[in-house]
This record gives C-alpha cells, sequence and structure tokens, in this order.
C-alpha cells in the first residue's frame, strides 16, 4: 500500500507515519505534503492507495483538495480519510459527499489511527466514524 | 426557525458562559490524555500564581478562529519545560535520541493550542464550520493577559493558561 499523508505539522505527519509503522499493515511508501496543492502533485505523480489529509491547512485547504479528487476519475479508487481538529457536523456533511471513508477527529489515540488504517487494508470501512 | 442574528446572538451567550469555561477545560483534558499521554487537572489561581513564579520560560500559542461574522482566538500558555515531554509523549521520542530543536518545541505547542481550539469549537459550535489560522508561536517571560474566557490547568503538574478572545 502507498500512502499520502498531508497536515501542515511536520510533527503530526512523523506521528501518523509512527502509528502507521506500528501496524501489521504492508506499506511500500509514506509520501507527505504540507498542504493540498503539494497533495494532489503527489497524488498526479504516484500512484497512492490511501490518502490521510487534515482540513485546516495553509496555500490549499483539505476540503479543496478532496474536491478536486472527487471531480477527477482517475483517483476513484483513493481511500479517503480526514484527520482534523474540525469535527463540526457542517465538515462531516461535507466529508461524506466527498466520498471519505473515515473523518478522524484530533485529538485520538494512536490505537484509533491503528484500527482505522487495519480496517482499510482489510478493505471492512465503509464511511464510518470511529470515534 | 431562528434567524442567522439570534442564532449568533445564542452563540456568544454561549461562549461568554460558564458552559464555554467548563468546555475549554474539557478540551485541554482530552487533548492532553488522547494525544500527549499526559494528565491534565483543573488549576487553581493561588497554586497557578506560586507555580508560574518558578517558571522561567514559557511558550504561547494562538491559534485564530472566523466564520461569518464571529472571530477570535485561543491562546495556549505552557512552561518550555513541559512542551518538551509533550513533545516526547507525542512523538514517542527515545530519550537516547537528541533532544527537540527549537522549531520543533513550536511545532508541538502549535499542534497542542491547534486541538485545544478545534476540541472547543466542536464542544460549543458544532454546528459551524471554523476556519483556523496556523498556530503562532512565542516564547515568553510571563502569562499574558486574561482572556474574555480563562481556564487555567495542571499537565503532568505544571501550570498551563489557556485563554480564549472572542470579536464579533
Amino acid at each position: 500500500m502507498r500512502i499520502l499523508i498531508v497536515d501542515d505539522s511536520a510533527m503530526m505527519r512523523a506521528m501518523i507515519k509512527r502509528v502507521i509503522k506500528l501496524t501489521d499493515v504492508p506499506v511500500d511508501t509514506i509520501l507527505e505534503a504540507s498542504n493540498g496543492e503539494e497533495g494532489l502533485a503527489l497524488l498526479r505523480a504516484h500512484d497512492v492507495h490511501l490518502l490521510l489529509t487534515d482540513i485546516n491547512m495553509p496555500v490549499m485547504n483539505g476540503a479543496e483538495m478532496l474536491r478536486a479528487i472527487a471531480r477527477d476519475d482517475r483517483w476513484r479508487g483513493l481511500s479517503r480519510v480526514i484527520i482534523s481538529t474540525d469535527g463540526s457536523t457542517v465538515r462531516r456533511e461535507e466529508a461524506a459527499r466527498l466520498d471519505v471513508r473515515c473523518y478522524l477527529e484530533k485529538p485520538f489515540s494512536p490505537e484509533v489511527l491503528r484500527d482505522v488504517l487495519t480496517e482499510i487494508a482489510d478493505g471492512r470501512l465503509a464511511g464510518t466514524d470511529p470515534q | 426557525m431562528s434567524s442567522p442574528k439570534s442564532r449568533m446572538a445564542a452563540l456568544q451567550a454561549l461562549i461568554h458562559s460558564d458552559a464555554a469555561a467548563a468546555a475549554l477545560f474539557d478540551a485541554v483534558r482530552c487533548v492532553a490524555e488522547r494525544s500527549f499521554f499526559s494528565v491534565a487537572e483543573p488549576g487553581h489561581d493561588e497554586v497557578f500564581d506560586l507555580e508560574a513564579r518558578r517558571v522561567p520560560k514559557w511558550l504561547s500559542a494562538t491559534v485564530r478562529f472566523e466564520q461569518g461574522g464571529l472571530a477570535g482566538s485561543v491562546s495556549c500558555t505552557l512552561p518550555e519545560l513541559l512542551a518538551h515531554s509533550l513533545f516526547d509523549a507525542f512523538t514517542g521520542r527515545d530519550p537516547a535520541e537528541p533532544p527537540p530543536t527549537s522549531d520543533l518545541l513550536v511545532d508541538v505547542v502549535g499542534e497542542f493550542s491547534n486541538m485545544v481550539c478545534g476540541a472547543w469549537l466542536t464542544r460549543v459550535a458544532s454546528g459551524r464550520a471554523f476556519t483556523l489560522s496556523r498556530p503562532r508561536v512565542e516564547p515568553t517571560s510571563h502569562v499574558g493577559a486574561i482572556g474574555d474566557v480563562r481556564v487555567l490547568a495542571a499537565i503532568d503538574d505544571r501550570p498551563v493558561a489557556v485563554d480564549v478572545c472572542v470579536r464579533t
């Protein structure tokens, strides 16, 4: 599995990478971007299977990136997970319309992220909220 | 159905209420426990003042929020020593590894504040999608002025002040 993490906090990306490495999920490559624009560039250049993205970011936020992804058929098979401090019902409803499989609200424990990754790798997760 | 104006008034009243302060502490505790494996307890003025006098260096992180005419900020001020232990907890740093650089300490305090701000807004106004700014983190020698809402806490026995300022 090839995973892309999009978050403007280098520390948050490092924490997510650490959790990914602690799971049994087979991962080939973990790519990183610090905003939606960089994220889209990496998606165009690589065959990514799972996207983990924040919402509030500079340059291009996560919602704008997800809208761009939803408009393009080439990313139809991409699993999308939001990891954000924004737990509003408005954002969650928008995420559901953008084919986001899981909305993970910060703060979260590493175990919750591990379970989400494992369930996606097993193909079991479909639009659920683990919290 | 209530008008946007009356909903705004209701939200402003909520933000200035005791419920907002309770929600702010709950947000701090939730962030400390879930992401930083730390214990957060309510702080008290006298104890906070006493502990604060012993702190040589603080870091203060401010996150601004805005949506539809309602805007404000959440500021978390905490000892630099606590930032070190939060970094270790968050990243799982091994004691044998080099200590975090000042940039990484800024990042961890910013992320802490970002989470507190988001968790608090979710508790007091979950029907609104706020835009949050990047955290602005600054070193300081003292805890700043009290905001519209202030919560004192002790995280791992170290003093923390969280202030919310609201403007419309």
